[in-house]
């Protein structure tokens, strides 16, 4: 027994390495981009390293810190107000009956399947008649609606998933449907839940052109650093802000995975 | 939703507006473009005018960045909006034409003192539009080859010789094409300019005729099999990054990107440019001033500062490597020798002068773009 | 008909502020594909064929292959993170997968494109490790590397959910299956993946539709033509300033993606009735 475990070491070691190979490998090269001061061929790593650019993404007029803040609440918005449409929108679509269910669920789709540079003069225009434009409540919307796509539809898959026996059997002994759900359904589907809320704020973190239309120049986010300087080729203040936006986007994925173990494994095992 | 809306509209109260004073810069353009109307004009404005605040938006590089730039301005103007949420915009050339047109944009350039200084037809007309008046040169922009005169020591002088040296050394020479950026467009053009069998100073003054783009068949053709043999690359920013690789030795870039690139330690410093005869176009990025902006005057200041001859030369120059948008002559007395010989330390004024050519007009442009995608992307 | 009802408005919130705030605005558009001059026409979609439909047939080729190899790598990986019996390995796996959904496109085509590249940092580290010699390098920077940077970005998003299926699914058989001695594998096919084939469909149809429409990586990664539709539509808006055919082509590659959705929504469907 303990010869046939000995053996398997070896293939998981490789494969397990040969992941981390292509998962950190192009990490690295984003991490040694930040510190790069001269790097070119026929060098094959950095020929001076430094800090030079980090002073220019910090520098005061830079905003940097001031962007990455709107940037977290513009996406902390986003989630909670996603979630609050997708949860009993997911749960109708999953369980009740609900006519043209199919198109409904194609229409949440739409914001990401049309490509949505020309869409976005039009939005920009109907917002500045509303007067949403360079609002945080603007570029919070415009986010939602692509956010929405993930929220809805994940949150229609966790419903569906949770059997509707454990609910029916929770109303069987006397509980409200309200209750039922709190109780039951919802935390059942919560691991769902959480993981699509990590993706509207992904989404929403990395938005670039509806915060340019909606938001510029009075709301600005971290994007619309990253934007001008990822195409433009830019690599070290782009690498830099990418490693800003990490932060915030790591620090949500442990919270949300701090909220599911208390919460829902307690359940899991009733 | 009524309510949705309200308390929406009430967050929105809550954001910050923009308070007096604050002058709010759009420009298209590299990273650089920010950095320099951050580190360099926006704090030089502030001091001279004080009270006042430079805000500027970065809207990304090439023509996706100032078309991002007028659609913003048609939102705002289809959605009657009185006062609009820019006071200066730097856009590409080839964008001051239709903007002009629109009737988005303010006459000024009587207004400030730096207007008499700007003697090239570039300000009066941009790509066969009529932009007289409306429009300053920030500075102008050329395109030329880059190359490692380590691999290469005497690089080719002419488009037929870069033919031979290509069919030579395959896969040595590379450019984005046309979807990438102007870099690729603008060796295109070059090469129309070269081996059309039309007269290309009609193509860069007009008038549009028909009959003009017939005559281009030869050179795609030979472009096509040109195309073979080189490498393409992704973007204006591919062409210098695969240059850094060493993966090609050769390729059309834009002269400001390639000094910034250098700059920023990304190309080895022993790199260097060279303008293929019969030349390659440049064009200038304009400031532009909407006419609905909220602080006219104000932008009106900015950009006689900007375009003034000390901030050309110190700015524009030195700093930068760029090539003065005003009247060459009235920046080099501010300037060293040093800093000026800088400026022309790969190609000379003289290359300049007879080299340096504009794009097509709009119509000509358009029609080589869609022949482009017909012959040789197919 | 209650119930009807209390769905309907349950829906209602999500739904008004898609249409209000996406689908209003995004009808000039759609009509706007159909304007020619001043009047109503084809002439931007048969424009678009005549001129995209390489680029067309390549976009929906090179987010299939991706979607097939981020379905395959998300059921290899979540599968190991339910069944896997070495915890050790199970926690490195589940610690290491994630990273790459927190980088935003435009840096993973900035991060692949230098990394990818011929003289790029894998083939420096390959060829200084001794694996490779520098003759037997060659670049990703085509269609591989589109897929590459797909497949890179989106298979911690698919696995995510996957994973998360996995674990909330009943135990009892899979333990009654490894009791009756079925191997991982069998189990990992036969028992676990049809159980979460849901989530997982959705996962993939909602990274299709993702993959479908981002312009960074194409334009950054891929320098060779065909390229992909978002590119296209970026240079009609930006070199001709030709909304029609951007829009024609924004409608095509909607009702592509709509067309994989509706594989999606008939077998809810089917499973509901």
């Amino acid at each position: 027994m303990t010869a046939h475990i000995d053996l398997w070491w070896l293939p998981r070691a490789f494969i397990l390495g040969l992941l981390a190979f292509i998962i950190f490998g192009p990490l690295t090269n984003l991490l040694l981009w930040t510190v790069a001061e001269k790097w070119y061929f026929p060098h094959m790593l950095p020929l001076e390293y430094g800090f030079t650019f980090w002073q220019r993404v910090f520098s005061p007029r830079g905003n940097a810190m001031a962007s990455l803040m709107t940037s977290i609440v513009v996406a902390t918005l986003t989630v909670i107000a996603s979630l609050v449409l997708a949860i009993p929108a997911g749960y109708a679509l999953s369980r009740l009956k609900l006519p043209f269910r199919g198109l409904i669920l194609l229409a949440f789709l739409i914001p990401q399947a049309f490509p949505n540079l020309p869409v976005y003069v039009n939005i920009a225009r109907f917002f500045y008649e509303i007067g949403l434009n360079g609002t945080i409540a603007g570029v919070v919307m415009v986010h939602v609606t692509h956010g929405l796509v993930y929220a809805v539809w994940i949150a229609t898959a966790a419903f569906s998933a949770v059997d509707i026996d454990l609910e029916e059997a929770a109303r069987s002994i006397g509980a409200g449907p309200l209750r039922a759900f709190r109780d039951v359904t919802l935390p059942l589907a919560a691991p769902g839940l959480m993981a699509s809320a990590i993706f509207v704020f992904l989404e929403s973190l990395d938005e670039f052109t509806g915060s340019y239309f909606v938001g510029a120049p009075v709301v600005n986010t971290l994007p619309l650093l990253l934007y001008t300087a990822g195409s433009g080729g830019n690599y070290q203040i782009a690498s830099i802000t990418a490693l800003l936006l990490l932060v915030p986007s790591i620090g949500f994925m442990l919270v949300v995975e701090r909220f599911l173990r208390a919460d829902v494994l307690s359940k899991v095992g009733h | 939703m009524k309510t949705l809306l309200q308390a929406s509209l009430i967050l929105g109260l809550a954001a910050t507006p923009a308070a007096a004073g604050d002058l709010t810069v759009l420009t298209a353009g590299d990273q650089n473009m920010v950095d320099y109307i951050n580190d360099y004009l926006g704090p030089l404005f502030e001091k001279e005018n004080p009270g006042t605040t430079v805000r500027v938006v970065g809207t990304g590089p090439g023509d996706a960045g100032s078309q991002k730039i007028v659609e913003r301005f048609d939102a705002q103007a289809k959605a009657n909006v009185d006062k609009w949420d820019a006071d200066v915009a730097v856009v590409h050339e080839k964008f001051a034409g239709p903007l002009v047109k629109d009737g988005y944009l303010e006459s000024y350039r009587s207004k400030i003192p730096s207007g008499e200084m700007v003697t090239s037809e570039k300000a009066k007309m941009a790509l066969g539009a009529n932009v007289d008046g409306y429009v300053m040169p920030m500075f102008s922009s050329q395109t030329a080859i880059a190359y490692n005169p380590a691999l290469i020591p005497n690089p080719p002088k002419s488009y037929e010789e870069l033919v031979a040296w290509a069919k030579q050394n395959p896969k040595q020479f590379g450019y984005n094409g046309i979807k990438g950026g102007a870099s690729g467009v603008s060796f295109v053009m070059g090469w129309i300019y070269a081996f059309g069998d039309g007269d290309a100073n009609k193509l860069m003054n007009g008038p549009f005729e028909e009959a003009e783009t017939k005559k281009w068949d030869k050179a795609f053709a030979s472009l096509k099999d040109f195309t073979t043999n080189a490498t393409l690359t992704p973007g204006n920013a591919g062409t210098l990054d695969m240059l850094s690789r060493g993966e090609i030795a050769m390729g059309p870039v834009w002269v400001d990107m390639f000094y910034s690139w250098q700059a920023d330690g990304k190309l080895p410093p022993e790199m260097k440019l060279f303008l293929p005869a019969p030349g390659m176009p440049g064009q200038p990025m304009h400031y532009v001033i909407p006419s609905k902006s909220p602080n006219t005057e104000l932008a009106e200041k900015f950009v006689a500062l900007a375009t003034s001859p000390k901030v050309q030369a110190d700015g524009i120059v030195k700093r930068f490597n760029w090539y003065p948008g005003i009247d060459a002559k009235f920046v080099q007395p501010e300037l060293d020798k040093a800093s000026w010989d800088k400026l022309f330390v790969d190609i000379s004024p003289a290359d300049l002068a007879t080299k340096a050519k504009p794009f097509p007009i709009a119509p000509y442009n358009s029609a080589i773009l869609e022949a482009y995608e017909k012959n040789v992307a197919n | 008909m209650q119930t009807r009802f209390l769905a309907l408005l349950l829906v209602l919130p999500a739904l008004i502020m898609i249409v209000l705030f996406f689908i209003v605005p995004l009808f000039a558009s759609i009509l706007g594909a159909f304007e020619v001059g001043d009047s109503f026409g084809l002439g931007n979609f048969s424009k678009s064929f005549d001129l995209y439909s390489k680029d067309m047939i390549f976009t929906v080729v090179i987010v299939s292959i991706s979607t097939v190899l981020i379905g395959l790598l998300s059921i290899a990986i979540g599968g190991y993170l339910t069944l896997g019996e070495n915890p050790r390995s199970v926690a490195i796996l589940r610690w290491l997968y994630r990273w790459p959904m927190f980088i935003p496109f435009i840096v993973v085509g900035q991060v692949l494109r230098t990394f990818l590249a011929k003289n790029g940092l894998m083939n420096n580290i390959l060829v200084s490790l001794g694996i490779l010699t520098p003759l037997q390098t060659t670049g990703f920077l085509d269609w591989r590397g589109i897929v590459i940077a797909f497949v890179w970005k989106q298979t911690p998003f698919v696995t995510l959910l996957v994973a998360g299926a996995m674990a909330s699914l009943d135990r009892s058989t899979i333990e009654a299956a490894r009791n009756l001695g079925a191997s991982r594998l069998r189990i990992l096919i036969e028992i676990v993946v049809p159980q979460i084939s849901g989530t997982l469909l959705v996962g993939l149809i909602l990274s299709f539709v993702t993959m479908m429409s981002v312009l960074s990586v194409p334009l950054m990664i891929n320098a060779q033509s065909p390229t992909m539709l978002t590119a296209d539509i970026a240079f009609r808006i930006n070199a001709h300033g030709d909304y029609g055919v951007a829009n024609a082509l924004g409608v095509i590659s909607l009702l592509l993606t709509a067309g994989v959705a509706l594989i999606y929504l008939r077998q809810t469907m089917k499973d509901r009735l």
